[in-house]
């Protein structure tokens, strides 16, 4: 056994966000030039098997969405002149309107995909990461329509759920994840999460002093993450709205409706149950 | 440093708002423009697999539930005539029983693991609840059809069997048991409605009353189908389950238009437009609730003309609308998922905060 791998440690390994010594990515898009190394070293380190071997005609976007084989997945935005449809004329301050942005699995501070998981094969590790035991996942794939962003996808080959693992392999050995390590301008920039945050408030400040107003942080912890899910441990400086990077503006946890869905359907069944009980009796 | 009313999207779309000129000067499209067109139309998140199976599921693990729920009532408080309805609503609530864990461990990615799911119990994952359902309701639902076998004399052969099955508390069970019934019928709307997909979510909390209704209108069809081709069932109990079968269908309709209410026209898109559209309004709403309301109505009317034939027929025709039901919202809520626009609309929230 790996003496590295605290894999029996309750304290360590648990299904509620530990923040202590949690790890995550700050995806800087502003500094992404489309390069789509993540995506490489990502399905190089992972051994993930090619797919969408097609052109799709998105720009330079050939693997189109996140999915049980792409777990890094680069979109690219070609913003037009709303009139006649053309690049613009004048070009805003920087990246010639055109916006890359590196997705990935947020790992959720309050995950849909873990608190969906009937196995218990999704759990939140020692890194505050979360990541689905392929020894478990028996592919019931309630995870993938649970989470907000789209991530996790039942693979074609071994029918279980596949995600970004944060490079978990790699991180009990101390080494960087494989994206951020690849990635040539340091968009993808990983550490303790209280650290990038601060990185990525700086770096939002220093964009709005030169001129980019539309600069922010998505995924901000201190307004609550997305609001419906309170952080993310991966996010991103984007400028640009949240549904132009494909990203959804507020989304919730599923979760939170449980209780009252429950409640109501509770209401009904005693209404249901009322309504059989006038009509069935006998005289 | 940005303050933390700017960090907000609500606030910044305000402030956009405000000043368009910003957006426009350099003469890009402003950002609410580019929200509405989507990045290429790829969906925002990941629709599920759940296809025929669990259709297949969700309409006999309903009336499974919903039978049983109706069996013990009619059990409990039908008097001596009930007998008839308690006798198909047990044998109906193990027929519709034993397919469920089949389709569900088939519909598994990885079948030969379902027993995974057997080693622990998530409050918030309604799949997990729902799995606790199923096993703890096929207990109930199986001892009760046993105890109908040797009230029926089918176990006559098995002494010692037949004794302790007619000794048991056969009410109490029932009672009991009702509580995993409706459970069975209802948990499924919770299943869908707790997840991201808009279809569903967006209705969370009609999801599992409608789920819950419409399994009963079923099961009520399904005893009141079986019970008009049995001989010698009286006119009396055939009319009670008549009466039963009509409130559910008015309940069920106005469940089905306060959900379509609710969730406005982009996220009902899949119920306007298509072959769904279709099938919702003239599967669902015309031959499942329309039509037998109107035979219902006509037995009524006129209650000396050929009743049972009446009855069996607008039976059949609610059963065929439950099944229609949970095609169109199942396939429904994968159309929605497919859909940026309605992720979009259902993740837009116009609430102030901080």
């Amino acid at each position: 056994m790996n003496a590295a791998i605290p894999l029996i440690d309750s304290d360590l390994v648990g299904t509620t966000g530990a923040r202590h010594g949690a790890m995550g990515y700050l995806t800087d898009t502003t500094l992404c030039i489309g390069c789509k190394a993540c995506e490489v070293a990502c399905k190089q380190w992972n051994q993930l098997p090619m797919d969408n071997l097609e052109w799709t005609g998105y720009s330079y976007d050939n693997t189109k969405d996140l999915s049980a084989t792409t777990w890094r997945h680069v979109a690219f935005i070609e913003q037009l002149d709303g009139t006649n449809g053309h690049s613009p004329g004048v070009m805003p301050p920087f990246q010639s309107n055109w916006l890359m942005m590196s997705d990935i699995c947020k790992h959720c501070v309050k995950a849909g995909c873990l608190e969906a998981c009937p196995t218990g094969a999704i759990i939140r590790t020692e890194f505050d990461t979360v990541v689905i035991q392929q020894d478990i996942c028996n592919g019931c794939g309630y995870c993938v329509p649970s989470c907000p962003f789209g991530v996790p996808d039942l693979s074609a080959s071994d029918h279980k759920a596949h995600k970004c693992t944060l490079c978990y392999d790699r991180m009990v050995d101390d080494l960087e994840p494989a994206c951020s390590k690849a990635c040539p301008t340091d968009s993808i920039q990983f550490g303790p999460i209280d650290e990038l945050m601060q990185r990525a408030e700086r770096r939002v400040a220093e964009l709005h002093q030169r001129g980019v107003k539309s600069a922010y942080i998505y995924g901000d912890r201190a307004v609550g993450g997305t609001q419906g899910i309170d952080g993310l441990n991966c996010f991103f400086i984007l400028t640009a709205e949240p549904e132009v990077y494909n990203l959804p503006a507020y989304p919730e946890l599923p979760q939170d409706k449980v209780g009252s869905a429950w409640l109501a359907t509770l209401g009904a069944a005693f209404a249901i149950g009322a309504v059989a009980v006038a009509a069935l009796r006998g005289r | 440093m940005t303050t933390r009313y700017e960090r907000t999207w609500d606030n910044r779309r305000k402030q956009s708002k405000q000043t368009p000129a910003d957006e426009s000067a350099n003469g890009a499209r402003s950002v609410t423009d580019q929200t509405r067109a989507s990045y290429y139309g790829v969906p925002v998140i990941h629709k599920p697999h759940w296809k025929w199976l669990i259709i297949v599921y969700f309409f006999v693990g309903g009336i499974s539930g919903a039978s049983y729920v109706l069996a013990s009532i009619a059990h409990l408080v039908g008097g001596k005539d009930a007998g008839r309805i308690v006798r198909a609503g047990r044998y109906l609530s193990l027929a519709a029983l034993l397919p469920s864990p089949i389709l569900l461990i088939l519909d598994l990615g990885r079948p030969e693991r379902f027993h995974h799911m057997l080693y622990i119990l998530k409050l918030r994952s309604t799949m997990s609840v729902g799995t606790w359902i199923l096993t703890i309701f096929s207990g109930f639902c199986g001892l009760s059809a046993l105890i109908q076998a040797a009230e029926d004399g089918l176990l006559s052969r098995i002494g010692f069997a037949n004794r302790l099955l007619l000794a048991l508390p056969a009410k109490a069970i029932g009672a009991i048991g009702s509580l995993f019934g409706f459970g069975m019928s209802g948990y499924t709307g919770i299943l869908i409605a707790a997840t991201a997909v808009p279809f569903w979510a967006k209705n969370y909390r009609l999801m599992g009353p409608l789920f819950l209704t419409s399994a009963l209108s079923n099961a009520s069809a399904a005893i009141t189908l079986t019970l008009s081709l049995a001989r010698g069932t009286s006119h009396s109990t055939l009319q009670r389950l008549e009466h039963l079968d009509m409130l559910a269908a008015i309940g069920e309709l106005t469940l089905l238009i306060m959900a379509r209410r609710n969730l406005g026209p982009v996220i009902a898109r899949p119920l306007r437009e298509g072959s769904l559209g279709n099938i919702y309004r003239w599967g669902v709403l015309g031959v499942g609730i329309t039509a037998p309301l109107a035979l219902l109505s006509l037995t009524r009317l006129k209650p000396h003309a050929a009743p049972r034939l009446l009855a069996g027929i607008s039976a059949a025709l609610t059963l065929i609308g439950g099944f229609l039901f949970r095609y169109v919202f199942v396939m429904a809520g994968r159309a929605s998922a497919d859909d940026p626009q309605a992720t979009y609309e259902f993740t837009r929230r116009e609430r102030p905060l901080g």
